[in-house]
């Protein structure tokens, strides 16, 4: 028996620890620890609602539109606005923007230095000029008398990763484009939103932007950029990984429950579906059964639905090993993600995510039940970045140039709403209640809340702590197969914690 | 599509340009930029109560790009969301370049002076891991409002007592320079600009909220688009109208900053040109006053607030 802690856990947004215990080369039990705390909830209170969409984006420099929408979301429902047509759609564009932009850099740059031998840019003998430079670069950078030579990419824990070159020398090739693909998409996301990280654009009712034809061009023509990368490379390189670390099909299993609040307003209706499934069957989504639990989190207070909860930090709380609240559905923890929003619209049968599916399945040979996996949870977000961009194409032909963007309101002092979306590493939810014209209640539960949650009992870890078990360890590599597992579920503390 | 391959002196030219400098110290940004490339000035970037906005701004720097950024400017030597090393490893790359006399160090974030278990990085409050990470350090670059000035961590009730990086500092007394980018994000080229001016130049002349001039020396107001509408009072009060956007709130006339020149992302918009408000983010004051709201749509006219701000 032995314990194994990475703190911190890099390549993720945030601050979080993990703790294992192994028995006999594997993990018998594990602990998910979030170590950032701000108190967002309590900041947002007093405020003027139309505060709330700024406020919350600071939550999260990479996912800030999300946090818009569902402050937006909230505050029209509380106040009983109705967003303009433009307005959706301009949301769902923006927000698919920050979707592509999210998935990359999470695939390539948080993600792949986990596979990837960066070292085997010394073995290039090719006549590529920038693999060339790099080459060069590298070598330079190990001949040096620097303390750490190579940096960011060195030091690096040991790992079995892959000894093909050119596989190799292809991924670090994509990285650094990925790098210049991932900016394309912000700028898409700041055509209408005025700017990112933290878009300005976003309020109740709308987006404060007119709808231009040159702009929706401009727009059109980044993403025909960005999705050719989706296309060629991004999905190409999922496969590849597949092929190269096949084992990864049967490790980082989850509690086997997923859920979503459904994603990207469209003219008529949203896209991907809300809902949950467990066992393989499909369900509707009832938003009164979600609750948070507080057993091992830093706070006061009692289980509560987050209309109703509170966020009262207790630092020393006995038993309390983390900022991370536990959210449950029905009193169980489920999986958020787009491993979960692709699960949910398979088994409520969107055609053309099983089309997708099938076809993934088909071309890695991968068994259904070998999706709630590490690879599973890649190949989910690499598909959707697909589905995502080429519905993006629709939206952009839906916008009505010259009509408003944004809804005339009269504003009422007393309400209360509820804001329900998806950011790119799962649902989130914002909760806020308005009186005498200002906020005096706001909760927000967040992807990696959901993921990234504590137990809620002894016998109820949350889904992460639940995926590292049975985890294979080799202890020379420090840990690498549990930092593979957590970032299969791109963590976001300052979300889950805010 | 190809990466870029644009070469390291023209590219010290396109800096030059970007910052207004003259033709002829070009050759002198171009050794300050080998220097950054050689790696023998060092970045420890740390992040505490942090979104990392700033970090994702960083990475959309135009002119160098990010991959010219990480390959040939920066050595950086420990990032939270970037570096490979994890654990234990990323742990003693903490500890190498604490260690390396040369390191710039990069806060981003603010510090909960308040309840010290409100940021824990390795085990060590995030508090103490700055402290001693600024003692060693060449220069401290505060990036970002929440390390400049406490920014929403400390808005109220300011639930863990965060302050800036200055603050925390100067409470025990440590006077490394220190230089502060606020901004909500801060625009990428404030970073860029700001490092190679360090290590060339030395340290910018700085404001008395310790901002580098040639960035925050003018309201964002004295340089903007609607600036006649403003003169000619033509004034927009929904959303959506045409003219100036100062009674919809815009605090462009107490902000300093040049987005209404510089534009963001790459220049596709910014935000008045989104036609949404300047919420002053890159304030000393941002989001402190819970009274003052961002868009004054909502408020009753006996309301309106008379307040003294600071720019």
């Amino acid at each position: 028996m032995a314990k194994l802690v990475l703190d911190p856990l890099t390549r993720i947004e945030g601050h979080l620890r993990i703790d294992v215990r192994t028995e006999q080369g594997k993990v018998a039990e594990a602990w998910s620890k979030g170590e950032m705390f701000r108190g967002f909830e309590s900041i947002l209170s007093g405020r003027d609602p139309f505060d709330a969409p700024v406020i919350t984006q600071r939550i999260c420099g990479v996912c800030p539109v999300s946090h818009a929408v569902a402050s937006c979301l909230a505050v029209e429902g509380a106040l009983g606005i109705t967003p303009s047509r433009n307005g959706r759609l301009l949301r769902s564009l923006t927000l698919g923007a920050n979707f592509l932009q999210s998935h990359i850099l999470h695939f390539y740059q948080l993600a792949a230095l986990d596979f990837v031998d960066v070292k085997k840019i010394l073995a290039y003998q090719g006549k590529d000029p920038v693999l060339k430079e790099v080459k060069a670069w590298a070598s330079q950078e190990l001949a040096s008398n620097r303390v750490l030579p190579l940096a960011p990419f060195l030091p690096r824990i040991p790992g079995d990763y892959a000894a093909d070159t050119d596989w190799n020398i292809g991924a670090l090739t994509h990285y650094l484009e990925a790098l210049e693909v991932r900016q394309e998409a912000h700028r898409m996301a700041a055509i209408f939103g005025g700017k990112m990280p933290h878009t300005a654009s976003l309020v109740p009712g709308g987006v404060t932007c007119g709808v231009d034809v040159e702009e929706v061009e401009n727009f059109r023509s980044r993403l025909r950029l960005v999705s050719r990368f989706i296309e060629n490379v991004y999905i190409p390189d999922v496969l590849l990984a597949a092929r190269h670390y096949s084992g990864y099909a049967d490790i980082g299993k989850g509690v086997g429950r997923f859920l979503s609040y459904g994603v990207f307003e469209e003219s008529r209706g949203i896209y991907l579906p809300s809902g949950t499934v467990a066992n393989g069957r499909y369900a509707s989504l009832d938003s009164s059964k979600i609750t948070e639990e507080l057993a091992f989190s830093r706070y006061e207070g009692d289980t509560a639905h987050p209309s109703m909860g509170s966020t009262v930090p207790q630092s020393g709380k006995a038993d309390a090993y983390t900022w991370i609240k536990a959210p449950r559905y029905a009193g169980e923890a489920f999986e958020v993600g787009p491993l979960a929003r692709i699960l949910v619209a398979y088994h409520q049968g969107m055609p053309e995510v099983r089309t997708e599916v099938d076809g993934l399945l088909a071309a890695t040979g991968l068994k259904a039940a070998q999706l709630d996996s590490v690879l599973g949870r890649h190949a989910a977000r690499a598909l959707e970045a697909r589905l995502v961009a080429r519905r993006m194409e629709t939206w952009l032909d839906e916008l009505e140039p010259g009509k408003a963007s944004v809804t005339p309101y009269e504003f009422q002092a007393d309400g209360q709403g509820e804001g329900l979306t998806e950011a790119p590493r799962g649902a989130l939810g914002h909760w806020l209640k308005v009186e005498k014209g200002r906020i005096s209640h706001y909760q927000s539960v967040v992807p990696s809340t959901w993921n990234f949650s504590p137990r809620s009992s002894e016998t109820s870890p949350g889904p992460v702590e639940a995926a590292l078990l049975d985890t294979p360890i080799e202890p020379a590599n420090e840990g690498m197969e549990v930092a593979r597992v957590v970032r299969s579920f791109d963590p976001c503390i300052a979300c889950a914690i805010h | 599509m190809t990466i870029s391959r644009r070469t390291f002196l023209k590219d010290a030219g396109l800096i030059a340009a970007s910052f207004g400098l003259s033709p002829l110290l070009k050759p002198s940004l171009a050794s300050a930029l080998e220097e950054l490339a050689t790696g023998r000035a060092p970045i420890l970037w740390l992040q505490g109560q942090s979104c990392s906005g700033c970090s994702v701004s960083l990475l959309n720097s135009e002119s160098p790009g990010p991959a010219e950024l990480l390959t040939r400017y920066l050595s950086l030597y420990f990032h939270q969301t970037l570096s490979a090393a994890t654990g234990p490893s990323a742990r003693k790359a903490v500890e190498k370049a604490i260690g390396d006399k040369n390191t710039i160090l990069v806060v981003e974030g603010a510090v909960p002076l308040g309840m010290q278990d409100a940021c824990v990085i390795g085990g060590e409050p995030f508090a103490e891991l700055v402290r001693r990470a600024a003692t060693s350090a060449r220069a401290v670059i505060s990036v970002g409002t929440c390390s400049s000035f406490g920014g929403i961590p400390a808005a109220p009730p300011n639930p863990t007592g965060a302050t800036s990086v200055a603050e925390a500092l100067k409470q025990v007394g440590i006077t490394t320079p220190l230089i502060n980018l606020p901004g909500c994000p801060p625009h990428p080229a404030w970073m860029v600009g700001t490092l190679i001016h360090l290590l060339k130049v030395g340290v910018p002349e700085l404001d008395e909220h310790r901002r580098p001039v040639r960035t925050y020396g003018q309201l964002l107001h004295d340089l903007c688009p609607y600036y006649a509408d403003y003169q000619a009072k033509r004034f927009a009060t929904a959303i959506g109208e045409k003219g100036c956007l100062f009674k919809q709130g815009c605090q462009g006339v107490v902000t300093r900053a040049d987005c209404s020149r510089r534009g963001w992302n790459g220049g596709v918009s910014w935000c008045l040109q989104a036609r949404s408000v300047c919420i002053g983010c890159a304030r000393p004051g941002f989001a402190a006053d819970p009274e003052f709201p961002f868009f004054r749509f909502n408020e009753n006219a006996s309301q309106e607030s008379g307040k003294e701000v600071t720019s």
